[in-house]
């Protein structure tokens, strides 16, 4: 029997980009057919039926009919249009660093379907509190988890001790923590603090909602951010481009707003 | 495959597709097309398309007021003495002027601001027109501007962020009203779009 020609799929618009006239090629990332590059036929006209719903950082039902090089979308129906959090810029920009992300490690016909829950959840918490960095935190961590590259926190990577209650080191390239006994030649060994392993620790076996309760002081905050965003780009090969506007809002102090 | 793996092209034949191809939404077959159309072209009419390409890459500059593409600085519209000097059009595109002025109904001075923040694709307040934005409404007497990006994530943050940087606190700052377009159906509109058009009914 000839496989069928159209499917449907629940996904999140990660980007798009113009097509020809008025096509838009949009990056999706779904729950069970993970990537997935689709043509929205006429979907940049004002009268087009899929106008508005195929917007970055939404949810969306989809109907696709297979191509011959790309999948087109025939129908979308938005499940979360996530509008509060595109109310905040702090909020646009922490969304799309996430798509970034699952854009780099999502993988075309290679369902990952706990990296699709986790996108969602974390979209749900920085909708109502754009401020939280705990939550990037958490992502990053468990992107790493469901992508089947959890950095090792209790065990020494190389003599395989148990780790003492202490400063550590830590690289990417050799799989996590590495105690002060062992020193390869390894050019991303970087310190980490017992407090960060500790918070890392938790990151690992709590849930998001739990997680982000968590308030930490800025010299932590930052050892954290800078070691797992530099963790996911070394695994992405790239460095995540959104991060740098990210950090160009974390440090400003923004004028009072008048209108 | 382009003209240039093709054994036997002539090596101009192949430098006209790869050129052809590097323009966006034009494929390799669609190069070779008009390649093989441009050889066809009648040799004024093909001598004329090369003196365009040439005479607007050489006389197009930006514009020192609204910084749009022009032949001279000002542009026609900034020097217009009929215009609102009062109001700014803060745009995306050159292109979005066109559709502006199409309206017949702004009179006011535009700013084009060559882009939207994306941060995805690297693109930040810098690559942006955005200083001489903020330049020019410290400089001139401007009462009102109009953010007219595209309703979409990223205009949405450029026109977030405009609002939150510019220091005048005598401005009135207004954004296009969101909502349904002439010729759309209800049933298939997005409910952003459709809770927008309900919070900006108008009395009839």
């Amino acid at each position: 029997m000839a496989p069928p020609k159209t499917y449907r799929c629940e996904g999140i618009i990660l980007s798009y980009k113009p097509l020809g006239e008025a096509d838009l090629l949009v990056t999706m990332f779904t729950r069970y057919q993970g990537k997935v590059h689709a043509v929205g036929k006429g979907a940049r006209r004002s009268t087009s039926k899929l106008m508005g719903h195929l917007e970055p950082l939404t949810a969306v039902n989809l109907s696709l009919a297979h191509g011959r090089s790309m999948d087109i979308i025939s129908q979308a129906e938005v499940i979360n249009s996530f509008s509060t959090l595109k109310e905040d810029l702090t909020g646009i920009t922490k969304g799309q660093y996430l798509a970034e992300m699952v854009d780099g490690f999502g993988a075309e016909s290679s369902p990952n379907p706990s990296l699709f829950q986790l996108m969602v959840d974390t979209l749900r918490v920085i909708e109502a509190a754009p401020e939280s960095e705990m939550a990037l935190r958490y992502f990053e961590y468990h992107l790493l988890q469901v992508s089947g590259l959890m950095p090792e926190l209790y065990h020494c990577v190389e003599c395989r001790e148990e780790l003492e209650p202490d400063a550590h080191r830590f690289s990417p390239n050799v799989g996590g923590t590495l105690c002060l006994a062992c020193s390869p030649e390894d050019a991303h060994l970087r310190p980490l603090s017992l407090r960060a392993l500790k918070v890392l620790r938790l990151l690992d076996r709590s849930q998001l909602a739990e997680a982000c309760k968590l308030s930490i002081n800025g010299t932590l905050s930052n050892e954290l951010k800078s070691l797992l965003s530099t963790t996911v780009s070394y695994w992405l090969g790239k460095e995540i481009r959104s991060n740098s506007f990210l950090e160009h809002l974390r440090n400003e102090t923004p004028p009072e707003v008048y209108i | 495959m382009t003209q240039e793996n093709i054994s036997g092209a002539s090596p101009s034949l192949s430098r006209l597709v790869q050129e052809l191809n590097r323009l966006p939404g034009i494929g390799p077959k669609s190069a070779q097309r008009l390649a093989y159309y441009i050889i066809r072209l009648p040799d004024d009419d093909a001598y004329a398309l090369a003196d365009a390409v040439t005479s607007v890459k050489q006389n197009i500059v930006f514009c020192e007021e609204c910084q749009n593409l022009t032949d001279a600085s000002p542009c026609q519209v900034c020097s217009n003495p009929d215009r609102d000097r009062t109001t700014i059009c803060v745009v995306e595109d050159p292109l979005d002027v066109l559709a502006m002025e199409r309206t017949r109904s702004y009179r006011g001075l535009y700013h084009v601001l060559h882009g939207v923040i994306s941060p995805i694709n690297g693109i930040g307040p810098d690559q942006l027109k955005l200083k001489e934005l903020f330049n020019r409404l410290t400089r001139d007497d401007v009462a009102e501007m109009v953010v007219a990006t595209n309703p979409t994530l990223e205009g949405e943050a450029t026109a977030m962020y405009i609002r939150r940087h510019q220091s005048r606190d005598n401005i009135k700052i207004t954004h296009l009203a969101r909502g349904l377009p002439v010729g759309g159906s209800l049933e298939y509109t997005d409910e952003t779009t459709l809770t927008r058009a309900f919070q900006g009914r108008q009395e009839i």
